[in-house]
């Protein structure tokens, strides 16, 4: 999918993206637009997301999740441009990786010099199931404003292996407590999908990739 | 009386490093044994390594519940066989819901026991049940198990999963720490309330406090990975003047 959008001055948009092969979209959003994208990925993909804020009072969100096995690679890239200030943007980027799948998260965020009171927020979490998955991050911040709120992290990790200890010890299986934790990791942004049959897809569709 | 757990020469090891150096203990059914001692006696390993923590190696000895060798259990086992072990430190975890958590625990342990799993209403009402006992508030389904809970919150809530779940034998590690004279009040009557002439505790703990309300029938004195002394209650009495530095 690629495709250039203009959002237009307050018309607010979600789109859910599952499972498109490649993503490459530029969008351009106006004065108090917000734009919602979820992003989840099954199979190795690769996704461009550059989003510029070309007016005041904008809003972006960025929820994207992939969750690999096998080979599969997916390389998420976001470019976040707030080129006028008052805007607001969230970015929460999640890669669970089992077997020798491959993740990469490129996090672009540009605050231009006039974009004064910008919030922009950047959260990239992983989760490597196996000693040969592999995640590269690479957070990329330029900010020229004085006057914002930024913010980004990045972790990864395993799976919190105490929990899943507590979770034996009141009889809860090794294989249904994986689950229950991934889960738990991965439904904040499954969440995010408005439309409940949408949402109860992608459910469905974490449910049997856990199988 | 029926030997629910015996403890064998048990030695226990994490990281090369040997703690537990020698145990032997039995525990019949509708019996209290509380286990006192210094810090790093070996307390906290014993309950792991009863449990199933893999972090701890058993490099000596036999454990048997009920006739059953306990060791060869993998953790999950052990729990559906009925042990029970109340954390010292409860772990949080974030987007698990205590319902749905509690659900796969007690369901998981009933396909075990070759039962039906429970209906959604009658989940429902044994969770409802359970709360009224720790005096614990309805809002607690749909929370996070452990996540934001107060020292309190937490302890009871390990009250709870033991009322859930009804173990034969149930470990309580250090349940005491933490918690203000009310809370520890609620904790000790759920326990209380617990105990039947078929099950049994072990309360482990530093101070004679907690067996104000938790009355043990048998005090052991853990120092040095070894039992160096056995008594009934008086013992814990007598372990609050004197201290452990004798054993030290």
């Amino acid at each position: 999918m690629t495709a250039e959008k203009h959002i237009a001055a307050g018309q607010v948009e979600e789109w859910v993206l599952v499972d498109e092969q490649d993503v490459d979209l530029y969008v351009r959003q106006a004065a108090n637009s917000v734009l919602r994208i979820v992003l989840v990925n099954f199979h190795s993909a690769t996704n461009v997301l550059h989003i510029d804020h070309t007016a005041s009072n904008c809003r972006t969100e960025v929820y994207a999740l992939a969750f690999l096995k096998g080979k599969e690679h997916v390389e998420t890239k976001t470019c976040m441009h707030h080129d006028v200030g008052e805007g607001v943007s969230e970015q929460v980027v999640k890669f669970v990786l089992d077997d020798e799948a491959k993740g990469a998260f490129v996090g672009e965020l540009k605050i231009k010099k006039d974009a004064q009171r910008v919030e922009a927020q950047q959260t990239n979490r992983n989760i490597l199931l196996s000693r040969t998955a592999t995640m590269r991050t690479q957070p990329q911040l330029e900010i020229y404003a004085d006057d914002v709120k930024a913010s980004h992290g990045a972790t990864t990790g395993q799976l919190d292996e105490s929990a899943l200890f507590y979770m034996r010890q009141r009889g809860i299986s090794p294989e249904s407590g994986r689950r229950m934790l991934l889960h738990a990791f991965m439904s904040d942004i499954v969440e995010k999908v408005s439309d409940e049959h949408q949402r109860q897809v992608l459910v469905d569709a974490i449910d049997g990739v856990l199988e | 009386m029926m030997n629910l757990l015996e403890i064998y020469d048990l030695h226990a090891s994490i990281a090369g490093k040997e703690i537990l150096k020698g145990i032997d203990l039995t525990i019949r059914a509708g019996e209290v044994h509380a286990i006192m001692g210094p810090n790093g006696a070996g307390k906290s390993t014993l309950s792991a390594v009863l449990t199933g923590n893999e972090q701890y190696e058993v490099t000596k000895g036999t454990v048997l519940l009920n006739g059953k060798d306990l060791l060869s259990m993998p953790a999950e086992v052990r729990a559906r066989e009925g042990v029970f072990l109340s954390f010292q430190y409860p772990v949080e975890i974030p987007g698990v819901s205590m319902v749905n958590f509690m659900r796969t625990a007690v369901n998981e342990k009933r396909q075990y026991e070759g039962k039906e799993p429970l209906s959604a209403t009658a989940f429902l009402k044994l969770m409802r049940e359970k709360r009224a006992l720790l005096e614990m508030a309805d809002k607690l389904n749909n929370r996070s198990v452990n996540e934001g809970f107060s020292g309190g919150e937490k302890k009871k809530n390990e009250i709870f999963q033991m009322a859930m779940l009804e173990p034969c034998l149930s470990i309580l590690d250090e349940t005491d720490s933490g918690l203000d004279i009310d809370a520890l009040r609620i904790v000790a009557d759920g326990v209380n309330r617990l105990k039947t002439p078929q099950n049994a505790s072990i309360v482990i703990t530093h101070y004679q406090r907690l067996l104000d309300y938790i009355v043990p029938d048998y005090v052991h004195v853990l120092a040095d990975g070894r039992i160096v002394k056995t008594g009934t209650k008086e013992l814990a009495l007598e372990l609050e003047e004197t201290g452990y530095v004798q054993f030290e």
